[in-house]
């Protein structure tokens, strides 16, 4: 009795879900989002997007397997655009074939060449560098240049990271495999990890903070981290951010590694124009303004220039090695960190 | 194969029994596709990982594993055997507030504590700085103090919040231990003591263990956050590291082979043993009023796991909300609030009645091929949500390309996939994943149920069906209860499966929650946080008391 009641429930529930998916499909001028970014950071872009097209934006929030949602979806999917960040997550969506090739002279203008793919199914549209933060009081500026550096046994018991496996760090590594060889890189990952003052933990705001306990003297972390503390509404977090300063490395040679977040439009989208709007959108001043406002990154756009707060940091060269080669090495890198134990 | 088709050949002619049959059978097909799924993905070539693998991470995933398991099974088991045994057995000052006050816990999702308890007990949180005041010491370097990002750390807070389960199971069971075993031992002029007590409960405590070693086993939340690496870590750097789900999905498996493992050993353990009393119905122990003194030990042993698991937690969060860091943004709130409450409500009444036909068909159907499948069939649990959630989209991909293939050859009607991004395939996932829970609640209830009473049934010409459906929900309704509400507490708490499965523009408290505790920004989600909290409160309180009417009213309640 009461399985067949829940049966006809079911039942009920997908009619009405396949009368919805109908309905959403007659529908025009909505866009679907599948979002590796968290709805607070995207909001507003949307909101500017809607606000401006009048286009409706629908989004699904996911850290993990959106890949897999989009791949068993396949042509049936819904999905118009894609939103993520670190190159990994792009390329693996590239890897499967799930993102549309773009011929948009808007995005070509707008995004250097190093920060989108050759064959133009994703694009770059924030940059994050990943930097240094040396504590203010135990260390001085001149002491770090290059992020090889932190490699020397003056650091022993000194330096915090996050794990080794986040994607950023495993970015970093694929940077340096790409500047200096595998083997070196490892070299490189085996004394950094001998440095550690504690086991590798938390995110990159676990480790300012770490330095302002005292617990280490440098640290390896993602710029904008250091503004969204500096500007914290929570009082103890901006004693945290004034502990520190920051040091962009590799001044002298190939630049201080940045990674992206970016997007590609969604290879089975039915309304792929559109998509195309909405990343375009994202390249243009309002959002790349945005981008340095709500979350402290850099602009792609060389010609938008970044916010107070990113700008008072200074200017800094960045290594211009094309991202997808990152994206490429990201696998060896995971291997160093396994055998290195980061 | 041969088994399945008799089974419908049975049900083509009108034998009233296999619709429970059939209907296990179609239900455990639909729970075992997800796994299905994830070990054809797993047969890929993983490219030669392993070798790697091997000689690098792998043992120490295995180890740490194995550890944080035994760690979490001794903490839990102290504390919900000790708990549920002394409320059963003592009455002291207080021990009514005590009995549902220790299911608390269970509303607390673990990622919230691991987060909590760093924030306290780290350098800059108030503990450390206290001592620092007292002693004077200057830095970390001053002194020493445990470190709760480690491993004994993820023991203590997961333990914290799992034991509930371990609690509620073997309460039910003390209190149903029948009077006339304590009579014979007294007859024997023996005592009664404690390890015999246990030994009658067992298969209660056993189904508790089972499910706090598999959320154990697939807990990724509290693991990443304090950097222990276990096999589900390993799972996520392997899949999203090295861009390779094969081999992801080849160290599930081993992880969930390794549970079944556990099961199998457990059941085979206990395969002679079964308790129950053939004697009149309802009479049961009534609970010793204790000395002060012991009330006192009484007392203290309740309310440390109440603290670990609620009250600190809790007031961490309220402490954020009170210095005015939490956002509140009352429409969000309140949208995610009821979403949870109807896909937890939802997914407990199915996850109940499924478990429930499927447990009586296989307990008194007898049928080997539908046993295994069913047994099978509620071990999800032991997948990490993100995985199992990944079998259970490529399982409904499949399906939803079956149905358009369908619907557009032989109807004609061009389909969008009706299942993907579908509430109802959020409710599968959910039935997939805790399905464990129901079925090794009602498993333990059906097995205190003597057999006389079915038989008595079907020899008044109810038949099976009749029989069944009359008594069953009154001789399992305890059980029931339990079962659905730590269904209806852990959806409110999933995370993973949410997550990656809901329809566009679809959020429940843990997702909203999620996107600020991401970015360590929890201060910021602490009222949402705490919705979680309360929404769990209601059940726990109706668990406690439908627990509560079963004691009074004996054991056919």
């Amino acid at each position: 009795m009461r399985s067949k009641t829940i049966l006809a429930a079911l039942a009920g529930a997908l009619l009405l879900q396949s009368g919805a998916a109908f309905i959403t499909s007659a529908r025009a001028a909505e866009l679907n989002v599948y979002s590796h970014r968290q709805p607070f950071l995207i909001n507003p872009f949307l909101k500017a997007f809607e606000k401006k097209t009048g286009t409706r934006v629908n989004v699904v929030f996911a850290s993990k397997g959106l890949v897999q949602r989009l791949l068993a979806e396949g042509r049936r999917s819904p999905a118009d655009v894609v939103l993520t960040v670190d190159i990994g997550r792009l390329y693996a969506y590239a890897d499967k074939n799930l993102f549309a090739k773009i011929a948009s002279p808007k995005l070509a203008k707008n995004i250097p060449t190093h920060l989108r793919d050759e064959n133009n199914r994703w694009f770059g549209l924030s940059k994050r560098a990943r930097i240094v933060a040396i504590s203010r009081d135990r260390v001085r500026p001149s002491e770090v240049h290059r992020i090889e550096d932190l490699a020397d046994p003056k650091w022993k018991g000194r330096v915090c990271s996050r794990p080794g496996s986040h994607v950023y760090n495993r970015a970093l590594l694929a940077s340096m495999i790409a500047a200096n060889g595998e083997e070196a890189a490892e070299k490189w990952a085996r004394k950094l990890v001998a440095n550690m003052a504690r086991r590798p933990q938390g995110n990159d705001r676990a480790q300012i903070k770490a330095i302002f306990e005292g617990v280490c003297d440098v640290a390896i972390i993602n710029s904008y981290y250091y503004g969204k503390l500096k500007t914290s509404k929570v009082p103890v977090q901006r004693k945290w951010a004034k502990a520190i300063q920051i040091i962009f490395t590799n001044q002298n040679d190939r630049g201080n590694h940045v990674n992206i977040s970016g997007g590609g439009v969604a290879v089975h989208s039915k309304n792929k124009a559109e998509a195309v709007k909405l990343l375009e959108f994202l390249t243009e001043q309002t959002a790349q303004t945005l981008y340095g406002k709500i979350n402290y990154e850099f602009p792609v756009n060389p010609n938008v220039e970044a916010g107070a707060e990113v700008k008072s940091w200074g200017t800094f060269k960045e290594d211009r090695l094309p991202i997808s080669r990152i994206a490429i090495l990201i696998p060896d890198a995971q291997r160093v960190i396994d055998r290195v134990g980061w | 194969m041969v088994n399945a088709f008799s089974l419908i050949v049975r049900a083509r002619h009108g034998d009233p029994t296999s619709t429970w049959s059939i209907t296990t059978l179609i239900a455990s097909l639909l729970l075992i596709g997800p796994f299905v799924a994830l070990f054809v993905t797993a047969t890929g070539d993983s490219g030669g990982l392993w070798a790697h693998l091997m000689k690098t991470v792998f043992p120490r995933y295995v180890g740490n594993t194995l550890a944080l398991m035994a760690g979490v099974a001794v903490i839990s088991l102290f504390f919900g055997v000790t708990t549920a045994w002394i409320l059963a057995r003592f009455r002291f000052s207080g021990d009514r507030i005590f009995e549902w006050m220790l299911l608390l816990p269970a509303t607390v999702p673990a990622y919230i504590i691991a987060y909590t308890y760093t924030d306290l007990l780290e350098y800059a949180g108030p503990v450390q700085g206290m001592l620092r005041e007292i002693f004077g010491w200057q830095s970390a370097r001053d002194y020493w103090f445990p470190e709760i990002r480690s491993l004994g750390g993820a023991m203590l807070v997961m333990a914290s919040v799992l034991y509930p389960y371990i609690y509620l199971l073997a309460r039910t069971a003390f209190r149903l231990t029948p009077a006339s075993y304590f009579e014979v031992a007294q007859l024997h002029n023996r005592n009664f003591t404690l390890t015999a007590d246990i030994a009658l409960a067992r298969p209660a405590i056993v189904a508790g263990l089972a499910l706090v070693l598999m959320e154990v086993i697939s807990d990724f939340g509290t693991v990443d956050y304090f950097a222990v690496e276990t096999l589900t870590l390993g799972i996520f750097n392997v899949w999203l590291g090295m861009n390779n789900l094969t081999a992801a999905a080849q160290i599930a498996g081993i992880a969930f082979i390794f549970i079944i493992g556990l099961l199998y050993i457990e059941r085979t353990a206990r395969s002679r043993q079964r308790f129950m009393d053939t004697t009149q119905r309802g009479k049961e122990i009534s609970p010793k009023r204790v000395s002060r003194g012991w009330g006192a030990v009484c007392v203290l042993t309740c309310l440390t796991p109440i603290l670990l698991g609620f009250g600190i937690p809790v007031s961490v969060l309220l402490n954020f909300i009170l210095q005015g860091l939490a956002i509140s943004d009352s429409d969000a709130l309140t949208s995610s609030a009821i979403n949870s409450v109807l896909v937890s409500m939802a997914a407990a009444i199915c996850v109940v009645t499924l478990a429930s036909v499927m447990v009586l068909t296989v307990s008194y159907r007898k049928h080997p091929f539908l046993n295994v499948l069913a047994a099978v069939s509620a071990t999800g649990y032991a997948f990490p949500g993100v995985v199992l959630a990944i079998g259970v989209v490529s399982f409904s991909g499949a399906l939803d390309g079956f149905i358009a293939t369908v619907g557009e050859d032989v109807l004609g009607i061009p389909s969008n996939g009706v299942l993907i991004g579908s509430v109802a395939l959020l409710i599968l996932a959910y039935v997939t994943r805790f399905q464990a829970i129901g079925y090794g609640a009602l498993s333990s209830g059906v097995q205190r149920i003597p057999p006389n009473i079915m038989n008595a049934g079907f020899v008044l010409g109810r038949g099976f069906s009749g029989t069944m459906i009359s008594l069953a929900p009154r001789l399992l309704r305890s059980s029931m209860m339990a079962a659905g509400l730590l269904v209806f507490v852990d959806v409110m708490k999933e995370l993973p499966m949410t997550l990656l499965l809901r329809p566009f523009n679809f959020d429940t408290l843990s997702t909203y929650v999620y996107q600020f505790a991401k970015d360590e920004l929890l201060e910021e989600a602490a009222l949402a946080a705490l919705a979680i909290v309360v929404a769990g409160l209601g059940p726990v309180i109706l668990m406690n008391a439908s627990q509560k009417k079963r004691g009074r009213t004996g054991a056919t309640g």
